[in-house]
């Protein structure tokens, strides 16, 4: 089997583990009092969960179940599976800090479906110091220290648990199961990057998503993930790898519009300061469920 | 199974050849007994046994992966010299011309080629041909055909798992790495000009014996044998542009020429130059191998939304938009050199034979010499026209012992 065959297997064996999830549709699991603020609802074509603004959250989670927050971030639910992280040596533009190996993400996690705008990050923080400004845009000018307060804050608001997604989750849900540099779609459709943006940001979700329903995965705002950022991937079979304990720098994924398409691949890496706002790098965050039973609400 | 039987069962050669190798080798520790650690290394072969030659032979044996098992060079003296300092046998010790074809045929599973530029691409194609692993100083060539016969042996080594690795030391380091990738990946927006620089006082001296053992022992000194200091030396920078540019430059002008050295065959004491990238990208290059300071090897490159700059044992850094503090690189001379001889240990052992390091340093070796066309044409020059015209260097050695 190769790597675009095994990557593909994954990815599909995620979304009908998530998919059985659902169908079970056990509302014994939906918690007596819902969430403050939080909506949730059901794929169109999906199995039944509850639907409506202060309403519950999806009873089991599965791929393509989805839920907006209190500030209006529309989420996905991501479920565990393996895949191949990195790139083939031959993938043109590729770096040598992506080593392949196999990845194994043994929890599921919700995703936003965007890049934090920066409405919901004026929202949650009060400030905006992004340029050029526009609701819809993605946040940026901000520091890995600020883009994880946020995360604190809406924590602490909706009682969860946001976080940054490692750069594991980070390529795993970007890759919704396509070994390609680029998943979703051409890189035209699916990316805002140097040569198609007029070197500025674009609003959130206009570009297509990918295969489970992330948009601007690729470009727009780069994203700060959570991990440290060394050179070396780790070992050949990883298990939720969380990055090094020690180090100056903090991943970056995604590339943006100030970046070339190279940058903007699936299994591209990069890495900054993180005292250092730059105009280019926003953030996406992830809601990690409780529980590791992938069934429980985050 | 225990390692010693394993190698046994397997055989050596075939351990160290094979992918097998990949998923069983160990270097085993010095303590324990004399032949079986012997037989865990790599059987390497030097040849070049000059001034980088004995320096390098030096840092294969402190790597600890290696045993030096043979070694030659045109000048008897050499070859014995490096035979002496560790211990080979006087029959392991190689002179003439076709030195390196006896290391070849030694019981060699990998060899250095150090000698002059002008011999590279010869002994490499050998050294593949008979299934050794190669590990290759800069240049790799002086010319377009050596440039293309190192090239088809860094393909025919990966079509029979050997690694073939040339050794630019620059690429080792991780802040270059980190500041090319950064570059690469658009964190000082589209690429417009540039300068780069390599400058030195002279290092092999003003003058050029006529009789052919007297230019063989001063190499460094012969346009031919060396390739001026274009290709031996300042291709270091030039490497650094073709990397951050990821790109052939597409034609060069300018000129170079000699005001302290004299003589047709004399390598020229300086070069300035216009190399012309795709998507008009223009780089201004000098460099100086006479005199005094300020000396070095560095690069600055202009984009759009801001810079890289790099220095040779001095700072790396990107300015702009998206900054990057880069730092001091160190002792790249030897580092690079020891990471590169570790590399070469690492792949041998993993059966890694992409041997990625050939196609840039050909890229970079056909530029350093259009860039030496250019100069000694004195006219503008293509990449096209260089690699149609194919010439050849050929430096008459005759009076020199096969």
């Amino acid at each position: 089997m190769n790597q675009r065959q095994r990557v593909f297997r994954v990815g599909i064996a995620g979304i009908l583990a998530g998919a059985a999830l659902l169908a079970c549709g056990c509302k014994r699991d939906v918690p007596k009092t819902p969430p403050p603020t939080m909506a949730a609802t059901a794929p169109a074509s999906g199995p039944a969960s509850v639907t409506g603004a202060g309403a519950t959250m999806p009873a089991h989670p599965g791929a393509g179940a989805t839920m907006v927050n209190s500030v209006g971030m529309k989420f996905l639910y991501v479920p565990p599976g393996e895949f191949r992280m990195g790139s083939d040596p031959a993938e043109p533009g590729r770096h040598d800090d992506e080593t392949a190996h196999d990845v194994k993400i043994t929890r599921g996690f919700w995703i936003a479906a965007t890049e934090v705008t920066q409405a919901q990050w004026q929202k949650v923080m009060g400030l905006n110091r992004a340029e050029p400004k526009g609701e819809n845009l993605p946040a940026s000018r901000l520091s890995w220290p600020q883009a994880v307060e946020f995360c604190q804050k809406l924590s602490q608001a909706e009682g969860r648990t946001y976080r940054l997604p490692t750069e594991a989750q980070w390529e795993y849900a970007c890759r919704s199961g396509a070994a390609e540099p680029y998943s979703g779609g051409k890189l035209e459709e699916v990316a805002w990057h140097m040569d198609n943006s007029g070197e500025a940001p674009h609003e959130v979700a206009g570009k297509k998503p990918n295969a489970w329903g992330l948009h601007d995965m690729h470009g727009n705002a780069a994203e700060w993930c959570r991990d440290l950022y060394q050179r070396d991937l780790g070992p050949a079979q990883a298990v939720d790898p969380a990055g090094p304990g020690e180090g100056n720098a903090r991943v970056v994924r995604g590339g943006s519009w100030g970046h070339f398409a190279r940058a903007c691949r699936s299994a591209a890496r990069a890495s900054f300061n993180p005292a250092y706002p730059l105009d280019r790098i926003g953030l996406r965050v992830i809601i990690e469920p409780k529980s590791p039973n992938p069934s429980s609400n985050p | 199974m225990d390692r010693t039987s394993k190698n046994t069962r397997l055989g050596r050669r075939a351990f160290l050849a094979g992918a097998a190798a990949a998923a069983t080798f160990t270097i085993l520790k010095p303590a324990l007994v004399r032949g079986t650690e012997a037989n865990s290394k790599i059987a390497l072969g030097l040849i070049g046994c000059g001034g980088r030659g004995s320096w390098i032979a030096d840092l294969f044996v402190k790597n600890g992966g290696y045993q030096l098992v043979s070694c030659g060079d045109y000048f008897a003296d050499r070859a014995q010299g490096v035979g002496k300092k560790h211990k080979l046998d006087a029959a392991n010790c190689h002179a003439g011309l076709s030195n390196y074809k006896k290391v070849l045929a030694d019981k060699v599973d990998a060899v250095a080629i150090i000698d002059p530029p002008y011999f590279r691409p010869a002994q490499a194609a050998a050294a593949v041909q008979a299934g050794k692993h190669v590990f290759a100083a800069k240049p790799i060539a002086v010319d377009v055909p050596g440039c293309t016969t190192i090239e088809a042996a860094g393909k025919q080594a990966t079509g029979k798992k050997l690694v073939f690795l040339v050794d630019f030391q620059t690429r080792t380091n991780a802040f270059y790495r980190e500041a090319v990738k950064r570059a690469q990946n658009g964190d000082i927006g589209r690429l417009v000009n540039g300068t780069s620089n390599c400058c030195y006082p002279f290092i092999f001296g003003k003058d050029l014996p006529a009789d052919a053992e007297g230019r063989l022992r001063k190499w460094g000194m012969d346009k031919v044998l060396s390739g001026d200091i274009i290709v031996e030396q300042n291709i270091h920078t030039l490497d650094v542009d073709t990397w951050i540019i990821d790109a052939a430059p597409l034609a060069a002008v300018g000129t170079g020429g000699r005001k302290c050295r004299k003589g047709d065959d004399v390598i020229f004491d300086y070069f300035n130059l216009v190399f012309e990238y795709p998507d008009g990208v223009a780089v201004s290059f000098h460099s100086r191998q006479f005199g005094a300071g300020p000396d070095g090897i560095n690069n600055v490159m202009f984009g759009t939304q801001g810079a890289i700059e790099t220095h040779y044992e001095g700072a790396v850094r990107i300015h702009g938009k998206a900054p990057y503090p880069g730092g001091s690189t160190g002792n790249i001379y030897e580092d690079g050199a020891v990471a590169n001889i570790a590399t070469f240990a690492d792949s041998i052992k993993a059966g890694k034979v992409d041997n990625a390091t050939v196609p840039p340093s050909v890229r970079s070796n056909l530029t350093s010499i259009l860039g030496r066309i250019a100069a000694y044409t004195g006219k503008k020059v293509t990449w096209d026209e260089m690699i149609k015209a194919n010439e050849k260097l050929i430096r008459n050695l005759d009076g020199a012992k096969d």
